[in-house]
């Protein structure tokens, strides 16, 4: 069987990251490291209002008074903050995204090779796409056609000039920059991003979709995102992310916030594939990023992610349930192979009355990586009739990888029923044998396997991204069986 | 009897300090009350029973050591706010089966560790914490070695201020195959102040194992109190006797003399009562 | 012995009995039927006293006293037995020791003495004869892994361990293959005396062919509006309800 996993995993390095290419795009850079002047630089780069310069400040300066999180099933190496380059952006790009003709060709060249086209005639239909690259939004896709419904879908540059109001009011308030050490690096030195605000009562007629690409050297990505779901909307929110293949580990700390006012519902999928590093575990993407969301009234949150991609990994996209009867779902499929690592999880925070959450997470674990799943289902005292499933099970291919369960319930509500369930198992050299007596390669049945048992997380992404998700999974696991 | 009557009267060995070994088969179990530190070992093959009873306040560290195919039966009961630290080491073949049962603001911590083929341990625990008590109970069991099992249930029941907290670990090294781990966690709080944490971990290195781990955070069964009630209990009294079912399978398990079980089993009634 | 007057009941803002009328003497023995939804359960489980539901108007006395303002406990302490429909699992309290805490209860209620172990214990092997349940069960956990059919039994066992005066059976034939509901049906008769009364739930006509009740009443939108002897049974069994139904515009 040792012989077989080593086959396995070999074949499993043969499932070439197909976005590892890097495009010949004319870049501005900033100077290298970090200090005051540096983002007084990214502010003055984007003309922003003084508010968002003075956040920006309170946010630096804090984030120099904090030490990096170490808490983390992670083993990650010293990061230098002072040999990153915080902005980097394609130069052609106007400040205002226009039409496609004003784009770069190489740019375009680059999405379309990434799959997604900027011509909104040849986009898929029903997804419009805000296409952030390094540091800035490039192009944002079917803009017009959601405007007539009120629907705002811009880069968040725009968004601070357009709607600061909206920005103003609603930026940092779920994650402030006081959250963490990450929450407060974005919030100091944040390039772009997407803006989405969904009016009262308007179902959002397509999918929302940021498709996030670093292509430039030695920087750093550091994009913010805000949803705001008004009372009674609905919108549907898919996010992408690939990078270069390059020796070098680089940095991607994200923010998202998410408000969902009463009666809202928002779901909000990512497929990250970001480059892994190869199998000798050497680059990749640091994937560090915060995700929050708030519920209201009646509201209801669904994080559904796929994570095939970075070396490292932390992140735990959550939930505040604080209006009573809201409702917060996390659906996750983590796969780490080779030397991969990832520690992530949700937060399901009820506050309001008869909130309810449930957690499904899926752990792959193949090669030489380390697998967490990190949990915390609080109930605060005044949260009657909290309740929480979780399921969280762990998957293991090859005897050289780790597989780990972290979960925390805290109760303080005696109404309160919570459940926790965890179990881990590897896949059965029964059904191996089985599949390949019906025919099946090996390969094939280990990416049948898996599908299965990650269907039911599959199953809550929109349908275009499924099959992609499905066959992300296939390609990057191809193979690896114990 | 009353636990602390016993004791008075206990006609058993009682070991405070040191060491001990067991060399052959003893009809009595050994029982220490209220020790410090305790070191005790179980020869090859010997089949041993240990009673440790804490009734004071006080610290205690106890290390117990299985030879190869030893087998223990351990008890160990806390009846006051005990910093407590039990280790336990198996060799191959051994067999450690623990009952806890911690009543009030005990802090106890257990490390289990499974070092040779074929070791088995299961653990029973429960706590109860009532007013503004706090319990800790911390529970690492460590497969480092292939083909050993484990199994832990631990209950807890917290009322009024009182805080539970259970903290699991189970640690599968790499290489330890055929790791069969179970470890469940289940809870009841009682009246709005009180708090429940409970942090059921699994750390695993090998792939060919059988984990999983539960926990549940829950509240008296309305519906069976409702259904007593109309056979007649009064609700004090059906929520007492739920309660005591809840805890009632562990304190099953408690295998040493009657006399013992009995009065251990009054105590917890009496607690109960408290909720 | 029980007398509802224009009985008013809801859960929540959502009104369930709609004024029922009933009498039940001593010697009786009367079925409810009725289609799914049409308060049938909720009518035994608000006689029983379940604080669920909310009585918004009307009165119901048993043995005239007027239990709607007493507790669930004092009801069935008085001898008024309900038999669930779901009976709840209770782990790890044994069905021998919940009977002896619900009998001692009764005993004390009544101002009788507690009876001795071995007086309860002959009175547990006599009363699980009645229904055939094996002696194991009573044992075992209240319900805790018994079949369908043993917990419909047992059901009818601790009605026979506690006597009721009054007792109001809940669906006790759903679920039951045709043995267990001889079984259960051939108790319910043997425990039926001049002196108690018994009120059968059901939606099947056919637990009818072994209780053969003196009042068929069909409950309908929260109201009982149809009053019959056997016959009625057998003509719904046939024809269903829609006859009545139909005939009866609100």
């Amino acid at each position: 069987m040792k012989e077989k996993d080593n086959d396995i995993i070999e074949q499993l390095d043969g499932g070439e990251y197909k976005y590892g290419f890097t495009s010949d795009i004319e870049t501005e850079y900033i100077r290298r490291g970090l200090d005051e002047g540096v983002v007084r630089l990214i502010s003055q780069k984007k003309g922003e209002p003084e508010w968002l310069l003075e956040l920006r400040l309170k946010a630096f300066r804090h984030w120099q008074t904090m030490e990096l999180p170490t808490w983390a099933h992670l083993n990650i190496p010293e990061i230098d903050f002072q040999d990153i380059i915080y902005y980097a952006a394609p130069k052609k790009q106007q400040p205002k995204a226009g039409t496609v003709e004003d784009i770069d060709p190489e740019l375009k060249r680059t999405f379309d090779k990434l799959g997604i086209p900027l011509e909104e005639q040849l986009a898929l239909s029903g997804v419009a796409v805000d296409a952030v690259m390094d540091s800035t939004s490039v192009k944002t896709t079917f803009k017009e056609t959601l405007a007539e419904k009120g629907i705002i879908f811009c880069s968040m540059s725009e968004a601070v000039r357009d709607y600061p109001e909206l920005v103003r009011k609603y930026l940092g308030s779920v994650v402030s920059y006081a959250d963490n050490f990450y929450s407060a690096l974005n919030t100091a030195v944040f390039s772009d991003g997407s803006f989405c605000y969904i009016p009262k009562g308007v179902r959002c007629p397509m999918e929302l979709s940021t498709y996030f690409r670093i292509n430039a050297a030695g920087t750093g990505q550091f994009e913010r995102t805000l949803i705001v779901a008004d009372e009674g909307s609905y919108v549907s929110y898919l996010e992408g992310c690939t990078a270069p293949r390059r020796d070098e580990n680089q940095l991607h700390a994200a923010v998202v916030e998410i408000v969902v006012l009463r009666d809202a519902e928002v779901k909000y999928s990512t497929v990250q594939n970001w480059y892994p590093g190869d199998k000798d575990g050497k680059g990749g993407i640091y994937n560090f990023v915060t995700k929050r969301g708030v519920c209201h009234e009646n509201a209801r949150l669904s994080w559904t992610q796929v994570e095939t991609g970075s070396a490292i990994t932390w992140k735990y996209p959550s939930c505040v349930l604080m209006g009573d009867n809201s409702v917060g779902e996390f659906y996750s499929v983590a796969m780490t192979n080779n030397y991969q690592q990832a520690d992530t999880g949700t937060k399901m925070i009820h506050i309001g009355r008869n909130t309810r959450s449930r957690i499904v997470s899926k752990g792959i674990s193949a090669g030489r990586s380390e697998n967490s799943y990190r949990g915390m289902v609080k109930v605060a005292k005044g949260a009657d009739n909290a309740r929480n499933y979780s399921q969280c099970d762990s998957l293991l291919i090859g005897d050289r990888c780790g597989a780990h369960t972290f979960p925390v319930i805290d109760s303080r509500n005696s109404s309160a029923v919570l459940e926790h369930e965890a179990t881990t198992s590897k896949i059965s050299e029964e059904q191996l044998f089985y599949c390949n007596q019906r025919g099946l390669s090996t390969e094939d049945a280990v990416g049948l396997i898996v599908n299965g048992y990650a269907k039911e997380v599959l199953n809550k992404l929109p349908m275009e991204f499924a099959v992609e998700a499905q066959k992300l999974l296939a390609i990057s696991l191809e193979g690896s069986v114990g | 009897m009353r636990v602390s009557e016993l004791i008075e009267n206990c006609a058993l060995h009682n070991f405070s300090g040191g060491d001990i070994v067991a060399n052959s088969d003893a009809a009595q179990p050994l029982v220490s009350v209220n020790p410090s530190t305790l070191k005790v070992r179980v020869a090859e093959g010997v089949k041993a029973q240990l009673v440790l009873l804490h009734t004071k306040p006080t610290q205690a560290s106890v290390e117990v050591d299985l030879a190869e195919g030893a087998s223990l039966s351990l008890s160990d009961f806390y009846l006051a706010g005990t910093f407590a630290e039990v280790k336990v080491s198996q060799s191959s073949s051994s067999e450690c089966r623990m009952v806890v049962v911690q009543l009030g603001d005990a802090n106890v911590l257990y490390d289990i560790a499974l070092n040779g083929r074929g070791a088995e341990s299961s653990l029973n625990g429960v706590f109860v914490g009532t007013d503004s008590e706090h319990s800790v109970f911390d529970l690492t069991t460590r497969h480092n070695v292939s083909d050993c099992r484990s199994e832990s249930l631990v209950k807890g029941v917290v009322s009024g201020r009182a805080t539970g907290e259970f903290r699991g670990m189970v640690y599968v090294a790499q290489d330890a195959q055929r790791t069969d781990a179970r470890q469940t966690s289940r809870n009841v709080e009682i009246g709005n102040m009180a708090h429940i944490i409970t942090k059921p971990q699994l750390e695993i290195y090998a792939d060919d194992v059988k984990c999983s781990h539960g926990a549940t955070v829950g509240q008296i069964d309305d519906d069976a109190i409702l259904y007593m009630r109309q056979r007649g209990l009064s609700e004090q009294t059906a929520r007492r006797v739920l309660l005591e079912g809840f805890v009632g399978d562990v304190l099953q398990r408690c295998d040493v003399c009657d006399e013992l079980c009995t009065a251990l089993a009054a105590e917890v009634e009496s607690k109960l009562e408290r909720l | 012995m029980l007398k509802v007057k224009n009985l008013h009941a809801s859960v929540g803002d959502k009104e369930i009995l709609r004024g029922i009328n009933l009498e039940v003497k001593a010697g009786e023995v009367h079925a409810i039927m009725g289609p799914n939804g049409s308060g049938k359960s909720t009518l035994a489980s608000v006689l029983a006293g379940n604080e669920k539901f909310t009585v918004t108007a009307g009165e119901a006395t048993f043995e005239g006293k007027n239990i709607l303002e007493m507790s669930i406990e004092d009801r069935a302490r008085m001898g008024l037995f309900l038999g669930f429909q779901y009976p709840v699992e209770i782990p790890g309290v044994s069905m021998a020791n919940f009977m002896k805490m619900a009998v001692a209860e009764q005993r004390k209620f009544r101002g009788e003495e507690p009876l001795s172990t071995s007086e309860f214990l002959r009175l547990m092997r006599e009363k699980s004869a009645v229904v055939e349940l094996d002696a194991k069960l009573t044992s075992r956990s209240v319900t805790e892994g018994f079949s369908g059919g043993e917990k419909k039994k047992n059901e009818i066992f601790q009605m026979a361990m506690l006597d009721p005066k009054l007792a109001i059976l809940d669906e006790t034939d759903s679920g039951l293959d045709i043995d267990a509901l001889r079984i259960v049906a051939t108790g319910v008769t043997k425990l039926h005396t001049p002196q108690n009364a018994t009120v059968v739930i059901t939606h099947y006509q056919r637990l009818l062919d072994y209780i053969v009740p003196d009042f068929d009443h069909v409950l309908y939108k929260g109201r009982i509006i149809y009053t019959g002897d056997q016959s009625l049974a057998l003509k719904l069994e046939k024809e269903g309800y829609d006859w009545l139904i139909n005939d009866y515009k609100e």
